[in-house]
């Protein structure tokens, strides 16, 4: 045991410079992992520990329609002291807002939210100014309206706006709203009084209106609400819940999104672990000469292969806690540059967890991909010292410990991507996908040699020799491949997608969405709308009639969503269907099951419905779906199945009913405008209509697309950094195999030197061959990328993908430069050394 | 000389061990050939040698290179296998040794000096010295390593690194390392290849006195005639093949072995 320590600590002593480079790979990696799941973890405690902040209640029951007196009575009977011990009710209605100022251009849709005493129960409310929320503030026709309002409509605080018909004063400006989630919103926030917001006559007949009453309970009495509410109301149009549902929620999807980030740390490791073995094969390769002397003075094989793996776990521990203070360094880095746009409790520490879980997958890396090359250790014979040259010819031999060993490895990092995936299947996907990008470089690596060999007689000098030194024994290529290979694999990948998913939300150049939604509008509104968009913009609206309805009843049976063979089909049989009523299909829609009506109205409810429908509690042609129509039930009958084109499509309905039956249902009707695309136009005639018709609303398709495009910069960045970190290993792994060659190099250049060759044409030589292999890398990434973006365009986003050779080429060409340009900044010495000295000594 | 030499008289077990043991031979080697591929071509570097060399006798082993001088110090040490015969080390076969078993056997009873020194560049002169005494985990291995230092009179050197020696100093701290751990049997492969004449002189005066006062028996691979006539016995090989196999008769001559004696120990 002495001895294998003595060992470790003087090989490492004259050579923990040259080694801790590689083992920097490690750290990067292990950087990356901590940081991301610190960072998930941290946000996880900030937004699902903040879960009854964000509901601002312990409970809550909402709904889609107007409370009716029976359900209010049930709830009346439950929500009562001692186990609740405050309660409030709110409205919240996207709806459109402007100026009372009949001068003032413009209008905008905000998110109109009507409260009362004592709201909020919880979480803080907080002005612009510092002031605490006060209740009067909203009193007597009084609104609190988020800062991007006054912005977007030049307004002041004291300035009046009219919502509906109704004239409220803006009385206050907020800076911390109760239950802000962060979460996509169609507007800026506006509170007003509850009782002012039904008085302004929005919240009636077929509105979108959310309604929730809050619950403050006692001590642990949450849950309890929530179950006896429950089994008073059922659970299909009132939605009950406590914060304590919507933080395990939470908690699930960050735990999700937490594995699935620390696998692309994982993809940094495993490029470490390459950059690991390499430097382990060169290494144990330069140390065959000691291993050969301990071995003559009665070191064993295992006991030095023990001191070999000592050194290795030594610096993966040194790399792995490297990459722990890299990973603080890089939440610090995140803090001072994001901190504005995340939440304010949010901590940037990093989680024990976290760090510890960096630390084995660091070490363990590290040993596994150490394990094959220090198989040598060894197989290395003493009888090399006394025969220099002997160097038996190596050919393909079957060695049951070597396989043993790989199959070892490789099952070793399967758990280790299980481990971080949190799935085995996962894990292995992952395994696989890396493997294939992996073998597909390597096999382009070989092809490559196997090619220079054959044409190393072709070309100029500088060519010849640089291809000669592709193949030269001990080569780096396939290493340097592989890693500067992966690295612009991953980046390309993330550019071409991002180009692929802005261009499909461009509405500029994608004529399939219209400038401009119009909902809300009352069916004795159509032609009246109708007419104001003839006049004022010269266009025709075509308005579609919408009926909201729920499913109560599939096939005659009830709906019980709490049934264990119901939960997994929740989300679809839970929600609220936007459907509409028309005797023809659209172009995007074609019939895959039973047979389309014909153009005649039924007095009989009949549905198609939409293949992703099909299936859910067994529903299929034939079926019966009972729908709750605002309290009406209407059992309709499914005589077809569609399936729509959503990507060539304005509107796509799951559930499509026949003429006839929905006709006098409660509904309101939506239109799309196109070619609307002029700021101030758009503007006027927005004013114009909400002037006219102050229900209805308009949702501006090109400020959606632009909040939706920040979001998906902000996602790019996030995987653009992480790219950022694989590329800086494939680069530390380019700089280090340079370096682990570069003894043969020098001796090279020194001999090349004395038969004349100038610095001028050695260097040459060098940017010839790293310009080979920057291409060779670049090609085979960019092509891999190229094939990830069609894959993942087409079935994980549904978007169209097009072709774009600008993001492969710049790859390319930036991969060659960053290989030239590293290749020949670490071989400097190469060029200055003086040959004298190297060719007496070599 | 330095103090520190363990002088015989110290050590009767070693005068002892020649009378107990069955065999009075430390080296024993029956018929062994050693043929390699090169290229095309067996190539056969020994032909059935046999030889038998008696505890403590300095035997020297003459001839042109390529006669296979090396190779057959190469299987004495067990660092490579005979393609067929056995060698027996103090007894004991070591043709079918395994690896570690071989390794472990060199630690305790072989020393060996090189042509290229061999030392560990990564480890000082002192730590070189060291080296084997760890890898037995011998106790009061530091100071023993001094000792050792001291004998080859390199004490001042002994935090240099190998690229901070002389030729000269690298091979005595080669030879100090080769009698660590007081091996039975001493191995020198051109000792002196790689010196000037003054060097190679110290050098080998050295390791013969250090040999002469441990009492172990040296195998002494060279072709410089002039170390030669100092052993007590002198081998000649000429294409793997022994053509002359002399005693010299000396003063330094520990057993007087005749022909015929080794004749009789043949099985």
């Amino acid at each position: 045991m002495n001895f294998i320590i003595q060992l470790a600590w003087r090989e490492l002593r004259s050579s923990w410079r040259r080694l801790l480079f590689f083992f920097v790979c490690i750290g990067v990696g292990v950087g990356s992992v901590v940081a991301l799941r610190s960072m998930i973890q941290n946000l996880n405690r900030a937004v699902a520990g903040e879960a009854r902040a964000l509901m601002t209640a312990d409970a809550q029951v909402e709904t889609t329609r107007e409370w009716d007196a029976e359900a209010l009575a049930k709830i009346e009977r439950v929500a009562r002291p001692p186990l609740v011990l405050a309660r409030a009710e709110t409205v919240e209605a996207p709806t459109m807002l402007r100026p009372a100022d009949e001068s003032k251009e413009g209008a905008l849709m905000v998110e109109l939210k009507g409260i009362e005493k004592p709201f909020p129960l919880y979480g803080e409310f907080r002005l612009a100014d510092g002031r605490a929320f006060d209740y009067s503030l909203v009193e007597s026709d009084g609104a609190v309206v988020a800062p991007l309002l006054l912005e977007r409509l030049a307004l002041k605080v004291g300035d009046r706006v009219k919502i509906g018909e109704k004239v409220f004063e803006i009385r206050g400006v907020t800076r911390d709203e109760p239950g802000s989630g962060g979460g996509f919103r169609l507007g800026p926030r506006v509170f007003v009084e509850r009782k002012s917001l039904e008085a302004a006559g929005l919240t009636g007949f077929g509105s979108r209106a959310r309604r929730k009453i809050l619950f403050k309970t006692s001590e642990d009495g949450a849950g309890e609400l929530v179950r006896r509410l429950r089994a008073e109301l059922g659970n299909n149009i009132y939605g009950v819940r406590s914060y304590k549902d919507s933080q395990e929620s939470l908690g699930e999807q960050f735990a999700r999104a937490e594995n699935y980030l620390s696998l692309t740390g994982l993809v940094v490791l495993v490029l470490g672990g390459i950059g690991v073995s390499s430097v382990t094969r060169v290494f144990v390769e330069q140390r065959k000469k000691s291993i050969a002397i301990l071995k003559c003075v009665g070191a064993t094989g295992s006991r030095l292969t023990a001191a070999y793996l000592a050194q290795v776990i030594l610096l993966g521990v040194a790399g792995s806690l490297l990459g722990v203070l890299l990973a603080r360094a890089a939440l610090l880095f995140v803090q001072s540059r994001f901190a504005e746009s995340l939440p304010r409790n949010l901590s940037y520490d990093l989680q024990a967890g976290a760090a510890a879980q960096g630390l084995g997958l660091g070490l363990l890396i590290s040993v596994l991909f150490a394990a094959l090359p220090l198989l040598r250790v060894g197989r290395i014979k003493p009888n090399m010292l006394l025969r220099e040259s002997e160097d038996a010819a190596r050919g393909f031999r079957f060695d049951p410990l070597r396989w043993g060993v790989a199959v070892c490895v490789l099952a070793g990092v399967a758990f280790l991507a299980s481990w971080q995936a949190g799935s085995v299947r996962v894990g292995l996907f992952f395994l696989g996908g890396l493997g294939v990008a992996a073998g597909l470089l390597y096999a382009a690596a070989w092809a490559l040699v196997f090619l220079l060999k054959r044409a190393r007689a072709f070309g100029p000098f500088t060519v010849r020799q640089a291809v000669n030194s592709m193949h030269r024994p001990g080569n780096q290529t396939r290493v340097i491949l592989l890693a500067v290979g992966l690295g612009a694999f991953l980046v390309i990948a993330v550019q071409s997608l991002q180009a692929n998913l802005l261009e499909e939300i461009d509405v500029t150049r994608r004529g399939s969405l219209p400038s401009m939604y119009l909902i809300d509008v009352q069916k004795d509104q159509v032609e009246g709308v109708r007419e104001l968009v003839a006049g004022e913009t010269g266009l025709t609206a075509e308005l579609l009639p919408t009926v909201r309805a729920r499913i109560v009843k599939v096939n005659g049976r009830d709906i019980d969503l709490d049934a264990v063979e119901m939960r997994r089909e929740r989300g679809r049989l839970g929600r609220e269907y936007v459907t509409t009523y028309r005797p023809r299909l659209e172009a995007n829609e074609t019939v895959v099951a039973g047979e389309f009506w014909d153009e005649t109205p039924s007095a009989e409810a009949e549905v198609s419905i939409e293949e992703a429908l099909r299936g859910t509690a067994g529903l299929d042609v034939g079926g019966t779906i009972t729908f709750d129509i605002q309290g009406r039930k209407i059992t309709a009958r499914v005589t077809s199945v569609r399936r729509v084109d959503w990507r060539n499509s304005r509107t796509g309905f799951l559930v499509l009913f026949r003429p006839g039956a929905l006709d006098n249902a409660p509904q309101t009707f939506v239109g799309a405008l196109d070619g609307l695309t002029d700021v101030t136009r758009r503007a006027r005639f927005e004013r114009a209509l909400v002037d006219r018709f102050p229900n209805v609303s308009v949702i501006d398709v090109a400020d959606i697309v632009q909040s939706v495009g920040r979001i998906l910069s902000n996602i790019t960045l996030a995987v653009s950094f992480i790219g950022g970190f694989v590329l800086l290993s494939g680069t530390l792994i380019l700089v280090g195999s340079i370096a682990m060659t570069k003894f043969q190099r020098i001796y090279e250049a020194a001999v090349l030197k004395t038969l004349g060759a100038s610095r001028r044409t050695l260097l040459g030589i060098l940017l010839a061959e790293y310009a080979l292999l920057g291409l060779v890398a670049g090609l085979v990434g960019a092509a891999a990328a190229t094939g990830l973006s069609y894959a993942v365009s087409r079935y994980v986003f549904e978007i169209d993908w097009s072709f774009m050779p600008g993001i492969g080429l710049a790859g390319i060409f930036l991969t060659v430069l960053l290989v030239c340009l590293v290749g020949a900044l670490s071989s400097l010495d190469v060029l200055t050394r003086k040959p004298l000295a190297i060719l007496r000594s070599g | 000389m330095g103090e520190g030499l363990t002088p015989q008289a110290e050590r009767p077990e070693r005068a002892a061990k020649v009378i107990k043991k069955a065999s009075f031979f430390m080296i024993e080697l029956y018929k062994i050939s050693k043929t390699v591929q090169s290229g095309a071509e067996r190539l056969t570097i020994l032909h059935e040698l046999d030889m038998k060399i008696p505890d403590g006798q300095f035997v020297a082993v003459v001839g042109p290179s390529g006669s296979g001088k090396s190779t057959l110090l190469g299987l004495v040490a067990g660092l490579d296998a005979p393609t067929s015969g056995r060698v027996l080390i103090d007894s004991e076969d070591i043709t079918r040794m395994g690896e570690d078993a071989l390794a472990v056997l060199r630690g305790r009873k072989v020393g060996i000096v090189f042509q290229a020194f061999h030392l560990i560049p990564s480890m000082t002169a002192l730590e070189n010295i060291l080296a084997p005494l760890e890898i037995r985990g011998a106790r009061g291995a530091r100071e023993r390593a001094r000792q050792l230092l001291a004998d080859v009179e390199l004490t001042e050197r002994a935090h240099h690194y190998p690229s901070q020696l002389s030729g000269g100093e690298q091979q005595r701290v080669a030879v100090a390392r080769a009698f660590a751990n007081d091996p039975s049997i001493l191995l020198a492969d051109e000792p002196t290849g790689n010196l000037d004449s003054r060097n190679g002189r110290h050098v080998f005066d050295l390791m013969v006195e250090m040999n002469r006062r441990r009492g172990a028996t040296l195998v002494l691979v060279t072709h410089d005639a002039e170390l030669a006539a100092r052993a007590d016995r002198r081998v000649s090989l000429r294409d793997g093949r022994v053509v002359a196999d002399e005693l010299m008769g000396g003063p330094s001559s520990a057993h007087d072995v005749r022909d015929e004696e080794l004749e009789a120990a043949r099985p």
